[in-house]
C-alpha cells in the first residue's frame, strides 16, 4: 500500500514545511512573531521561477528568489524594531504585500514561451538537512545561537550582558528570509510553475509545526514529518476507503490544524513559548 | 548610529512605499496617472459599478467592526474570515430551507450563530488555556476553507450546477432595498451603518464598552479594578466572531442569494486593514470599509488596461503599513 510516490511526497511536504518552519525558529526564538513565513515563501516562489525562467540560469533564479525574501524578511525586521509596528500588523501588511505584487509580477513578466528552469530537487532536500542540523548545533553548541535564545527569552537581560536585540534580530530575520525562500523556491520547482497564491496556506501549515515542535529544532523536524505525512496520505488515499469508509481531502488537509488547535488548548501536554516573544 | 527623527523615519517609510507602487506602475506599461484614476473613481462609472462597490462596502463595514471590537480588548482576530465564511454558508443552507422573509431572519441569525462557533475554541483558548488567538484563528481559517470547499463541492451542492455552488435563493426570499436615484440601497447596508453607530455608542458609553478598552489598554489594571478580564477576553472574541458570521450570513440574504467556492474575495482579511485604518475611532470604520469597496472595485477596471488586480492589493498593504507606522510613532512621541 505504502510505495514510492508516497515516500517522495512525503520527504518533499517535509522539506517544503522544515525549510520554513526552521525559517520561523530564528525570526520567533529572537523574539520576533513572524506569520510572514507566507509571504516569505510566495515572494520567493514567484521570483525564482521568473528570473530562473528568463535569465535561463536556475541558480541565478533561486539567488534571487532568496534575495526577495529576505527583503521581506528585513522589512518585517525594520517595520517592527525600527518603526514599532505591532508584530502581527506588520506579518499580515508583508503576507498581503506578497500576495498583490506575486500577482502582479506574474501577470505582468511571465512569458508563456520562456521556459522555467529550476535547479533539482535533491538540492533542497540537502539544504534542509543541512539547516536542521545548522540551527540545532547553533543553538546548543555556538555563541551566536545562545545569543539569539537569550533575547528571545528577556531581550532586556541579554542587553544588560552587551548583546544588542535590535542587530541580531536582523540576522535572525536574514536567516528566516534565507530558509522561507527556499522552502517556497522548492513549492514552485515542485509544481514546475508559478500561479496565484501557489504556496496555499503552507506557511501556516509550518507556523503551526514550530508551534507543536515547541520551538526546538529536533521537535519541529518531527511536527513537519508528520504533518508532511498527513498530506502524503491525503494523496496515497484519495478515493480508496480506509476501514470501510472514505474520508474526505478535506478531512487530512485539517488535520494539522486541528492537531496544533488541541496543541495550543494545552491538551496535549505544555509547550513552552520564547517568553520575550513579541517584546521589544 | 544616531536615531532618526521621527518625521525623517517616516518620510522614508513614505517614500519607499511611493517609489515601490511608482516602479509598480511604470512596468506595467499603462500609464500610471490613468491607471491611479481608475483604481479610484472606477466606481462612480455606472450604476452597476456603484452598486458592486456597495455589495463589499457592507460586509467591509460589519467586519470591521469584528476586527475592531476585538483589537480594543487587545485581541487580532485574524479568524474573520473564516467565520465570515461559515456564517455566509449557514445562512444560505438555512434561509434556503426556510424561504421568505422568515428566511431572510433566520439565515443571518444562522450566520451569527455560526461565526460565534467558529471563534468559540479561540475564544476559550486564549481566555482560559493562555494559547494565543492568532494563531488558533490562523487555523480556524484554515479548517473553514476545508470544510466549506468540501461541503460546497459534495453535500450542499446544487446538484444541475457545474460548479461548487448551493441553489440560489429567489427574489422573494432575499433582503430588499430602496431605490435611490440609479441604484437600490440594500437594507444590509442601514443595518451595517447601524452596527457602527452602535458600536461606537456602546464602546463609550457603557460600562461594558469601557471594561472592553481597559481590558485592552492594560489588563492587570483592569483586573484590580475588580474587571473579569478572562470573561472580557472571552465574550469580546465571541463577539467578534458573531459579528463577523452575521456578516456573512446578511451577505448571503442580501447580496450573494448562494454560497459558492470564493463566496468570500478576502473580505475578513482585508477587514484587518479596515480596523488598522479606521484608526482609534469606531466610526472611522465607515470611511476606511468605503475606501476598500473602492480600491477593490478599481482593481477589477484596472485589467482593462491590462493591469493586474494585484495591484490594489499591494496598495493597500502599503497604505496599512504606513498608517499603522504614523499612529504607533504617534503614541510613542506623546508618550515622551
Amino acid at each position: 500500500m505504502v510505495d514510492m510516490s508516497f515516500i517522495t511526497n512525503w520527504l518533499m511536504f517535509a522539506a517544503i514545511l522544515g525549510l520554513a518552519a526552521l525559517g520561523g525558529m530564528f525570526s520567533e526564538r529572537s523574539g520576533i512573531v513572524n506569520i510572514a513565513l507566507e509571504g516569505m515563501m510566495l515572494m520567493s516562489a514567484c521570483v525564482t521561477a521568473l528570473v530562473g525562467g528568463t535569465s535561463g540560469s536556475p541558480m541565478i533564479g533561486l539567488i534571487a528568489g532568496l534575495v526577495s525574501a529576505c527583503l521581506l524578511g528585513i522589512a518585517h525586521w525594520a517595520l517592527t524594531q525600527f518603526y514599532r509596528l505591532d508584530q502581527i500588523v506588520s506579518g499580515m501588511g508583508i503576507n498581503l504585500f506578497a500576495y498583490g505584487a506575486t500577482n502582479f509580477i506574474a501577470l505582468s513578466f511571465f512569458k508563456p514561451e520562456v521556459p522555467n528552469q529550476f535547479l533539482p530537487i535533491p538540492v533542497y532536500f540537502w539544504c534542509a538537512l543541512i539547516a536542521l542540523a545548522a540551527s540545532w548545533f547553533m543553538f546548543n553548541r555556538m555563541r551566536a545561537g545562545l545569543r539569539l535564545l537569550a533575547i528571545g527569552e528577556n531581550p532586556d537581560k541579554a542587553r544588560t550582558t552587551g548583546i544588542e536585540p535590535v542587530q541580531v534580530r536582523l540576522w535572525a530575520l536574514v536567516f528566516a528570509g534565507i530558509l522561507c525562500g527556499l522552502s517556497g523556491a522548492l513549492v514552485v520547482t515542485n509544481s514546475g510553475g508559478f500561479g496565484d497564491n501557489l504556496t496555499a496556506g503552507r506557511g501556516f501549515i509550518a507556523l503551526a509545526a514550530l508551534i507543536l515542535g515547541g520551538w526546538r529544532p529536533v521537535s519541529v523536524a518531527v511536527a513537519c514529518l508528520a504533518f508532511a505525512a498527513f498530506e502524503a496520505a491525503q494523496i496515497q488515499f484519495q478515493g480508496s476507503p480506509i476501514l470501510g469508509y472514505q474520508l474526505p481531502a478535506a478531512f487530512w488537509k485539517s488535520l494539522p490544524f486541528l492537531i496544533t488547535l488541541i496543541a495550543l488548548a494545552g491538551l496535549m501536554g505544555r509547550t513552552k513559548a520564547p517568553a520575550g516573544l513579541g517584546k521589544m | 548610529m544616531r536615531p532618526l527623527s521621527p518625521g525623517v523615519r517616516l518620510g522614508a517609510l513614505a517614500l519607499t512605499c511611493i517609489v515601490i507602487v511608482l516602479i509598480a506602475l511604470i512596468t506595467s506599461g499603462a500609464n500610471p496617472a490613468q491607471v491611479l484614476t481608475t483604481l479610484l473613481t472606477d466606481s462612480f462609472r455606472s450604476p452597476t459599478a456603484f452598486a458592486d462597490t456597495l455589495k463589499r462596502f457592507c460586509p467591509y463595514m460589519i467586519l470591521g467592526v469584528a476586527v475592531f471590537w476585538a483589537l480594543r480588548a487587545g485581541l487580532f482576530n485574524i479568524g474573520v474570515e473564516g467565520q465570515f465564511l461559515m456564517g455566509g454558508m449557514t445562512g444560505t443552507v438555512v434561509a434556503l430551507q426556510a424561504g421568505g422573509m422568515g428566511g431572510v431572519l433566520l439565515g443571518a441569525a444562522a450566520g451569527m450563530v455560526a461565526g460565534a462557533a467558529w471563534a468559540l475554541p479561540a475564544a476559550w483558548i486564549r481566555a482560559y488555556r493562555g494559547g494565543h488567538e492568532v494563531i488558533s484563528t490562523i487555523m480556524l481559517n484554515m479548517i473553514a476553507f476545508q470544510l466549506s470547499n468540501h461541503l460546497v463541492s459534495g453535500p450542499i451542492m446544487d446538484p444541475d450546477a457545474g460548479f461548487p455552488t448551493t441553489r440560489t435563493l429567489g427574489p422573494q426570499d432575499m433582503l430588499s432595498g430602496v431605490p435611490v436615484g440609479q441604484i437600490t440601497v440594500n437594507w444590509a447596508l442601514v443595518i451595517a451603518f447601524g452596527l457602527v453607530m452602535g458600536f461606537g455608542w456602546w464602546l463609550r458609553k457603557t460600562v461594558a464598552g469601557y471594561e472592553l478598552s481597559v481590558v485592552g489598554a492594560n489588563p492587570t489594571a483592569g483586573s484590580f479594578a475588580g474587571i473579569d478580564v478572562k470573561r472580557t477576553t472571552f465574550a469580546a472574541l465571541l463577539a467578534s466572531g458573531a459579528l463577523a458570521g452575521f456578516g456573512g450570513g446578511l451577505q448571503a440574504v442580501a447580496f450573494e442569494g448562494r454560497f459558492y467556492m470564493g463566496f468570500s474575495t478576502g473580505y475578513g482579511f482585508d477587514a484587518l486593514g479596515v480596523a488598522i485604518l479606521a484608526g482609534g475611532n469606531p466610526i472611522g470604520i465607515i470611511p476606511s470599509a468605503f475606501a476598500y469597496g473602492l480600491l477593490q472595485q478599481g482593481a477589477l477596471a484596472v485589467q482593462t488596461l491590462h493591469v493586474p488586480p494585484g495591484i490594489a492589493t499591494l496598495i493597500l498593504s502599503l497604505l496599512v503599513v504606513l498608517f499603522s507606522a504614523i499612529r504607533y510613532g504617534k503614541v510613542r512621541h506623546s508618550n515622551g
